[in-house]
């Protein structure tokens, strides 16, 4: 589309010069009318892809030819559609006819114009939720239209304290973002910062919520994700409540959540539908999981190149059984097999689904067979490797799950360096680098720094739900009690 | 050289002292600490390091008064009993007080990791990468560097339980009887002690950071006495656990006692324990860095950002002109005497004196 900024140039617009634009659109048109009662000649203009023409044809048109259409006051007492403007300045037009406006032009009353809403809302119907899928759990995800989605949340949450403001960013794209909050719990000031820096946004066009994310952060160069981003209704509506922020960008099946902290992008919503010592159980299998798919090909690096006495005797034998013949040295051939499985997961996920498939299996058996045979790799480290991406897909946050995959690659380097030793310098980096790092100015890593005891309850834990009547201390909320304990808990002693 | 105020968002809670006396205290002298004070009290020499941890918190106490006077640090103490000049030259001393300090945490790790781990690192590559580790979290501010505290406490703490290893093997008739020395020898070891229990000194520097320090005595208390019993039965235990005869030629008891460390997973565990030392000496590196920073920027008002880099570049030449062994073990003993001198000497007799000064200034 031609970028009508153009207009801006025209001091004085010329009330018909609005045209001269719009006219090189071939979907744009214009069409005149003459009323049954008056004979007044009224003019339609609007871009037929962006409207719907059924409004126009059941709603407007018989109205506007049939009943007495002397002024465009007139519009709102015959047209039977709610949203109705009438403007007089013509630098609107542009504006209007673009967000699916109808244009209404009286030959008697050139000054002014009236706009009719006829948005053609083309939505795909609800689908499950792909990325973070429950077994057990509500089966909705969000879509890209943005109405459909506050939809789903004011559904969950049917309050008039949650809030939503809406903004448009990018110059181009005029894409909508909904800042999405509950009066009286969130604290003000982590809403004004996510207004604030959504009004900073200086930018053309916005693809995805994944570059609000990217705008957004603290600190944009870092591997972590610090705005968590979910597809799940349920979920943004339980955060909603929990105090914090929810932002919403138009043409985004994403919402994002914000403050976030490191131990959120390790819990699955599915947690809390489940028993909560099974939750707790899943969990702690989930951080084992990650830590291991991050370390166990360093440490085998560090160990064969450098602290083998760190093995004890009996697993020495086989490691050094299975390397025996393999000409390369750990950290090439730990690069081959990582870089292996790296391949078949970008194969995978660049191809259709049903190839995708034959590809997992082509990769994993005979590629993996197939190196072990050439004896190009040893087989323990071939355990090892896959072990490891499988640790790194159960993270429930997909966008944490590449984090983890590429954080492997540094580890390694460092093992390479200085053995056992470079493991535990890469991880102090880890550390340090986490600790610098802010969610809208909140601590990353809390609670576990600063130590926040009662916030423990959700963090490598999912308590159970009356345990957890107080908000997250990080956030600042201005209700800090969700419920009453005593009341949820109910105690009732042996006899009664 | 006004003691400037700290904005709200850069003070710790009160509790995180806890972990900055700990994370400060432990650093390298723990790995070897048991034979030197066995050379001059045998047995009894876990006494001396309870003497000198009921005098650690008599000083403890006197730093906390002290800061308490002004509401600042120890050179806003010094600025108001002595003039602006002696509070200068005392900020220099103390940035090179922290810049020994911090090389002897660099020079003495890169020694253990030669001997125990790589004989052949080298020292210009391992202390630029950990000390640009180090100013990139001075760079983060107090917050983090306290955090890093935190964590190098929490995070090495599980290495306490494989010293239940050693116990199978403890003999603990070693230690009978008790009080054998004179108690001039006890007070020798102390001395020898102190360089391993110092590094609570901090508090004189970060106290103008700690979001209500009222509280946080008790947490800085706290600390100090954890340490101190931590060092007695790590002591104990290597007593019992080595022979007289033994310990003599056991130049890192710590080390040597992981070496009776199994897992079924894990054959010799004394290096997962070296490399460990890694997030135990950071904080120690990164706090002394920016104390040192800090001061810098009091004293000449460059920035803490630029000074930080400064004192990183002059530390790595420094490493690169050391030897291995005889230039350290001098080394050593220099920054003993320092640093006893400043923290068991100096601190009190600040202390008296400035008692003397309110009272002289309030007649």
């Amino acid at each position: 589309m031609i970028p009508l900024s153009i207009w801006d140039k025209f001091k004085k617009i010329k009330n018909d010069d609005w045209k001269s634009l719009l006219k090189l659109s071939t979907d744009f048109q214009s069409t005149y009318y003459f009323n049954e009662k008056t004979n007044e000649r009224f003019g339609f203009h609007f871009y037929a892809t962006l409207v719907d023409e059924q409004i126009i044809q059941e709603s407007a048109l018989p109205a506007l030819l049939t009943k007495k259409f002397e002024s465009l006051d007139d519009l709102h007492r015959i047209v039977p559609i709610a949203d109705i403007h009438i403007l007089k300045n013509p630098r609107d037009i542009e504006q209007k006819l673009l967000n699916g406006y109808v244009l209404v032009t009286l030959d008697s009353d050139k000054n002014r114009f009236g706009f009719i809403a006829a948005q053609k809302e083309i939505v795909r119907s609800l689908s499950q939720p792909e990325i973070e899928f429950s077994v057990i759990g509500p089966k909705e995800a969000f879509v890209e239209a943005i109405g459909q989605n506050l939809n789903l949340i004011r559904k969950r949450l049917p309050i008039k304290e949650l809030i939503s403001q809406e903004y448009t960013v990018g110059k181009l794209s005029k894409t909508k973002v909904a800042v999405l909050h509950i009066e009286g719990i969130t604290n003000k000031d982590n809403v004004d910062t996510v207004k604030q820096r959504i009004k900073n946004i200086e930018i053309d066009t916005i693809s995805d919520s994944s570059n609000i994310v990217e705008l957004l952060s603290d600190n944009s160069n870092s591997l972590f994700p610090q705005l968590l981003d979910t597809e799940r209704p349920d979920r943004v509506a339980a955060i909603l409540a929990e105090g914090k922020i929810a932002i919403i960008v138009d043409g985004s099946p994403h919402v994002l959540i914000a403050p976030t902290t490191l131990i959120e992008f390790f819990s699955a919503f599915e947690d809390y539908f489940l028993n909560w010592i099974v939750a707790t159980f899943f969990r702690l299998v989930r951080f084992f999981a990650v830590v291991f798919s991050v370390l166990v090909t360093p440490i085998y690096v560090a160990a064969m190149t450098y602290q083998y006495e760190l093995i004890p005797p009996d697993l020495l034998g086989i490691l050094v059984t299975s390397r025996r013949t393999i000409p390369l040295p750990p950290i090439l051939e730990a690069l081959f097999l990582e870089l292996t499985i790296e391949l078949l997961r970008e194969a995978g996920a660049r191809l259709p689904t049903k190839v995708g498939q034959t590809i997992g299996i082509v990769g994993g058996i005979v590629i993996g067979t197939a190196s072990v045979e050439a004896g190009l790799t040893s087989n323990v480290l071939l355990i090892f490797v896959a072990l490891g991406a499988l640790g790194s897909f159960t993270t429930p946050v997909y966008k944490m799950g590449n984090t983890i995959r590429v954080l492997r690659f540094p580890f390694l380097l460092f093992a390479q360096f200085w053995g056992v030793l470079g493991i535990l310098f890469c991880f102090c980096i880890l550390i340090a680098h986490l600790l610098r790092l802010t969610s809208l100015g909140r601590p990353f890593l809390a609670p576990i720094y600063p130590l926040r005891v009662a916030d423990m309850k959700d963090t490598l834990i999912r308590a159970p739900l009356q345990k957890m009547y107080r908000r997250p201390h990080v956030l600042r909320t201005q209700k800090p009690k969700r419920f009453n304990k005593k009341k949820a808990e109910n105690p009732k002693d042996i006899d009664e | 050289m006004q003691s400037q105020t700290i904005p709200n968002n850069l003070k710790i809670s009160p509790y995180l002292v806890f972990y900055v006396m700990i994370s400060m205290q432990i650093g390298i002298g723990i790995l070897g600490y048991q034979r030197i004070i066995a050379d001059y009290a045998g047995h009894d020499a876990w006494i001396s390091i309870l003497i000198l941890g009921v005098y650690i918190h008599i000083v403890l106490w006197m730093m906390y008064k002290l800061c308490e006077m002004v509401n600042g640090d120890i050179i806003t103490v010094h600025e108001f009993l002595f003039g602006r000049f002696i509070s200068k030259v005392a900020s220099f001393a103390f940035v090179l007080f922290y810049i020994t300090y911090l090389l002897s945490f660099i020079l003495n790790f890169i020694e253990v990791i030669q001997i125990w781990m790589f004989p052949d690192i080298n020292n210009f590559a391992f202390s630029v990468l950990f000390l640009l580790l180090a100013i990139y979290i001075v760079y983060g501010g107090l917050r983090t560097v306290v955090g890093i505290c935190f964590f190098g406490t929490i995070l090495p703490a599980y290495l306490v339980f494989t010293f239940t290893f050693t116990l199978k093997y403890a003999d603990f008739t070693h230690l009978l009887p008790i009080w054998e020395h004179k108690f001039t020898e006890l007070l020798q070891a102390s001395y020898h002690m102190s360089l391993t229990s110092v590094g609570f000194e901090a508090i004189l520097f970060i106290y103008p950071f700690i979001n209500q320090p009222q509280k946080s005595k008790k947490w800085a208390h706290i600390g100090v006495a954890t340490t101190t019993i931590f060092y007695t039965v790590l002591a104990i235990i290597a007593f019992s656990y080595f022979s007289k005869k033994q310990l003599e030629n056991t130049i890192w008891a710590t080390l040597s006692m992981w070496q009776m460390v199994q897992f079924p997973f894990v054959e010799r565990f004394e290096y997962i324990g070296v490399a460990n030392w890694c997030l135990i000496l950071l904080p120690n590196i990164c706090l002394s860095l920016w104390i040192a920073s800090r001061l810098l920027k009091r004293a000449t008002k460059l920035k803490q950002r630029k000074g930080a880099i400064l004192i990183s570049a002059i530390s790595v030449i420094i490493v690169t002109f050391f030897e291995k062994g005889v230039d350290i073990e001098r080394f050593n003993q220099i920054v003993e005497r320092m640093s006893f001198a400043f923290v068991f000497v100096y601190v009190p007799l600040l202390y008296c004196l400035s008692l003397i000064i309110k009272k002289v200034k309030k007649t």
